[in-house]
């Protein structure tokens, strides 16, 4: 290379590094919203019907609004400072429930509009709550709508001979007669409605051919042809089930077997949900809901953001998730969504159209992103942060005096699952010997130490018109008396156990007090195994551990959430208990019309649960906050919800 | 430039092959841990489950996977949606994250250049004195530091004590000057010990006493005849540390919040996030790879010895 080259060469590398430079140095400076709060790990959508999570979940009770809202009712609790939060009208002005509870007819407010300028109708909520349920969506909280007729079928995708159905043709936007399908569910195909006369299906595949072809068991059903009877609408949409009809065929293959050339290929056929009678929409301001049972919860689901309405004309434009990108979403909140940044933050805005925008005094917000619980804590005390929702544990004692700490009481639980199939846990005297010989007391006075109450049963305090069940009365002496009942005097004998949990300073120092406690107490050996969270639930999941450290929150504010989860193969059990009595008072207690009625059917169920102990109870969380002595109207709550249209900020104090 | 040419197309090809192997190494790996993207506390209904992995194509035989998505990579540069964070693709999720780890990995090392070269020059030229001593004292300790060690303590003096910079974010000058500090310094440190033995060695060379003997002042000396001999392991070293700080900034972005994409590459793996953890994977290949190709050729031009093969 000649020295000219050598000098050009070198003359480049400079010209890039300045260059370089000059490109790091250039920020997109954004000032710094009125008020900040740490908003935890990116958010996984902003989607109302694919959300879960608390982080999600206070970015959409935010930007979105439900026929209800969760609002204070009545002034805080004198002696735990609790505020209490109730179902107030949001969307609806009103609503109105039948004598037996399973009818609501909710009113909507006049003049309520989308960030775009339309208004927000009855049909956006039917819409919406059909989006939710609809299988394709996958929505995880879809179970909160199965109350509805047909609801639970149409979103498990369950059909039956007789059935009233619809049936999507395969021609979504974007699909061609024979390539492969969308997953764009919304906007959907044209639908058909009619009556499913049967379903005709090719031989199933052989236990060898899907063991061999892990799809063989979808490609067969794939292969299914279902005979409709295809019925006529009128002009008004209504389907005329008793009129004339048409029989047709349809399936998802056109290469099966089965199909004919007038075969036309569909999605599938799900039981005709909207067109059921499940949800009426009268005129754009009415929303007439019907139940099967009669559940008293049933606003609180309402208020909660899956039930939340999304804007169909975006939905169907963009897609999902292409509709969350904060140049497309519509939404019908307070504030409204500006800025989406990974790893950094989510900036909100006032929405000034909010029909209650008088009320609303804060002009924006940054849900700042942070992985460090430290960083959070740093911000806040150099005044870069005005709330901080998971201050790091090391210190809360620390904090815990300060005036700007807020803690209260939640409604969830920490527990140990029990795998009730593996000796000696499949004996109820152990398992009951082991609960009792736990010092919890110690637990959350030296390990968790913030205020945790320690647990002998399973649903929390705080739940309005419940009475808990009578716990057991941790006593040792007791324990060792249970224990040698069992068959295992002294603890002689007793395998030894072993203690799985997900990887986790704080998991762990629990795990250890146990592990010394029910050594010393009862002699018995307990072994700890951590696990990554993802194996850990692997494991939980197919049942496979003997002891399992757990967590629960209140999906709804209603004790049914901490015991339906119980029933014998209920998908959040995992741990091989089953009891008839039980499952029978879950089930009386969903039909019963009767509220007081009700809670002592739930109170009689977990009275079993207490007796029999699937798990061991721990301790009842308690959340914490930090938030600046400047910030007004923050409160804490038992779902530890704090709407930012209450918060104002006094600036003469800041 | 006849062989340059012939070298980058070797390089490419090379790096075609490698990212290969990358891609299903890190396919099979992925798909052989315990877990999937859809665990949760909260099981999932199983139909559910199947429409989620039907939406991302998880329903598909493995090695139909395996090519659907190597034929969107290679056709499409499309590295999917990310399973966990749904509303964004993958590339999206680079394009987010890269530039605000480019700009600290250059105040990195621009940092660690500035600081590390010159003194590096001072020790080996001033050598046994206190000056080199010290010098030398702290980069040992620069390199034995870790950086979430150092950056508490960056902490506790620049925010808490002297109130100079803010605690964490992104978004002005003020913000990035900790965490550039923390990344460059480890990196300084190494720069300043090669220097000075790079220097150390060219000074005892029969060129360097010929010069002085022709009556060159000190400071022409060391520029032109000392310094670029002694740069050869410095540039060496600076394609591994541009790679090595392009990915290690994961925990001083935790550590100050930084919206890089470093903490992507632990939590994608964590999370069981297939296509994004691919995506990080694939990205960094291509990084390291590019980065040494650049210093071969800068090897290249500092030193006429070295041909490019």
């Amino acid at each position: 290379m000649s020295p000219e080259a050598r000098k050009a060469f070198l003359t480049i590398a400079a010209v890039c590094v300045v260059a370089a430079l000059g490109w790091a140095s250039l920020f997109d400076s954004l000032p710094p919203a009125e008020f900040s709060l740490q908003s935890g790990s990116d958010v996984k959508t902003l989607d109302p019907a694919r959300a879960t999570g608390n982080i999600e979940g206070r970015i959409l009770f935010e930007i979105f609004e439900g026929l209800l809202k969760k609002m204070p009712e009545g002034d805080p609790d004198p002696v735990n400072g609790l505020q209490a939060m109730t179902p107030q009208p949001g969307m609806a002005e009103s609503y109105e429930v039948s004598n037996d509870n399973r009818r609501y007819t909710f009113k909507l407010r006049d003049g309520v509009r989308w960030t775009d300028g339309t208004p927000v109708t009855s049909y956006d909520f039917a819409w919406s709550w059909q989006r939710v349920l609809h299988p394709a969506t996958a929505s995880e909280y879809a179970f909160h709508l199965h109350a509805i007729p047909f609801a639970k079928a149409y979103n498990e995708g369950v059909v039956e001979v007789g059935d009233r159905v619809e049936v999507e043709l395969w021609d979504r936007p974007g699909e061609t007669p024979t390539g492969r399908g969308t997953h764009q569910n919304f906007p959907r195909g044209t639908i058909l409605y009619g009556t499913l006369r049967e379903i005709r299906k090719p031989p199933e595949p052989t236990a060898e051919q899907k063991k061999a072809n892990p799809d063989a068991e979808s490609e067969w059903t794939e292969q299914w042809l279902y005979v409709v009877d295809v019925a006529k609408l009128d002009q008004d949409g209504q389907v005329d089930w008793d009129g004339p009809t048409e029989r047709q065929t349809f399936s998802a293959n056109l290469q099966s077997p089965l199909a004919d050339e007038t075969t036309q290929r569909s999605h599938g056929v799900l039981v005709a949900f909207d067109k059921l009678g499940g949800l009426e929409t009268p005129d754009p301001r009415t929303l007439i809901v019907n139940l099967t049972d009669p559940i008293p919860y049933f606003p609180n689901l309402v208020a909660f953001y899956t039930l939340f309405p999304v804007h169909r004309p975006t939905v169907e434009k963009y897609g999902s998730p292409m509709f969350t990108k904060a140049e497309n979403i519509v939404t019908n909140g307070p504030f409204k969504l500006q800025l989406r940044r990974l790893r950094d933050r989510v900036r909100l805005v006032k929405n000034e159209d909010y029909y209650d925008a008088d009320k609303v005094s804060l002009k924006s917000v940054d849900f700042l992103s942070m992985e460090g619980e430290n960083t959070a804590l740093n911000m806040y005390e150099t005044g870069q942060l005005d709330w901080v929702t998971m201050p790091p544990e090391t210190v809360r004692e620390v904090l815990k005096d300060r005036e700007d700490f807020y803690t209260a009481p939640q409604l969830s639980v920490y527990f140990y699952r029990l795998n009730v199939a593996r000796p000696p846990l499949d004996n109820v005297l152990v398992r009951r010997a082991i609960a009792m010989a736990i010092d919890r007391v110690e637990i959350v006075e030296e390990v968790t130490k913030t205020g945790q109450i320690p647990a002998t049963t399973i649903v929390p305090p705080g739940f309005a018109g419940y009475e808990s069940a009578k716990g057991f009365e941790p006593n040792v002496a007791r324990a060792r008396e249970l224990l040698a009942e069992a068959g295992y005097p002294g603890g002689r004998g007793i395998p030894r156990l072993t203690i799985l949990y997900n990887t986790s300073e704080g998991h762990r120092s629990i795990a250890e007090v146990v592990q010394q406690q029910l050594q010393n107490n009862l002699n018995i050996a307990v072994e700890l195994q951590n696990m990554e969270w993802g194996s850990f639930l692997d494991k939980v999941q197919q049942t496979d551990y003997q002891v399992a450290r757990a967590g629960w929150i209140a999906d709804y504010p209603d004790p049914n959430t901490f015991l339906d989860m119980w029933v014998t193969g209920g998908p959040q059990n995992n741990t091989n208990w089953s009891n008839a009595e039980f499952d029978k008072l879950i089930a009386e207690a969903a039909r019963e019309t009767d509220p007081q009625e009700r809670m002592k059917i739930l109170q009689r169920a977990e009275q079993i649960w207490v007796d029999e102990l699937p798990a061991i109870p721990m301790y009842f969380y308690t959340s914490i906050n930090i938030v600046k002595p400047y910030v007004r109207g923050f409160a804490p709550t038992a779902q530890d919800v704090h709407p930012l249209q209450l918060l104002s900020i006094d600036p003469s104090r800041r | 430039m006849r062989n340059l040419a012939g070298y980058l197309i070797r390089r490419t090809g090379w790096m075609l092959l490698t990212l290969w192997i990358v891609y299903t190494v890190s396919f099979i790996l992925m798909r052989s841990v315990p877990g999937n993207p859809f665990s949760s506390e909260r099981t999932v209904p199983a139909a559910i489950e199947r429409q989620l992995r039907a939406r991302y194509n998880l329903d598909a035989t493995p090695t139909r996977q395996y090519i659907d998505y190597a034929l969107g990579i290679v056709t499409r540069g499309d590295l999917g949606w990310s399973l966990r964070l749904e509303d964004y693709s993958v590339n999206q999720v680079l394009a987010e994250g890269f530039p605000v780890s480019a700009s600290l990995a250059i105040f990195g090392l621009v940092f660690a250049v500035g600081l590390g070269i010159p003194a590096g020059v001072i020790s080996a030229v001033y050598r046994g004195s206190l000056a080199d001593v010290s010098m030398m004292a702290a980069a040992v300790l620069g390199i034995a530091v870790p950086n979430f060690v150092l950056a508490s303590l960056a902490i506790l003096l620049f925010v808490f004590g002297l109130a100079w910079f803010p605690a964490a974010g992104w978004g002005t000058f003020n913000q990035i000057v900790l965490p550039a500090l923390c990344l460059g310094a480890p990196v300084a440190a190494y720069i300043a010990r090669l220097t000075r033995a790079g220097m150390l060695e060219v000074l005892t060379r029969e060129h360097v006493r010929t010069a002085r003997a022709k009556g060159l002042s000190d400071q022409a000396v060391i520029l032109k005849h000392v310094l670029p001999g002694a740069m050869l392991p410095v540039v060496s070293y600076l394609g591994p540390a541009t790679a090595g700080v392009l990915t290690g900034s994961l925990v001083l972005e935790k550590i100050f919040a930084l919206p890089g994409m470093g903490s992507h590459f632990i939590n994608a793996a964590l999370q069981r996030d297939y296509t994004l953890a691919m995506g990080m994977v694939l990205t960094y290949t291509v990084i390291l790879f590019v980065m040494n190709s650049i210093v071969d050729i800068s090897y290249a031009v500092i030193d006429p010895r070295v041909k490019l093969q």
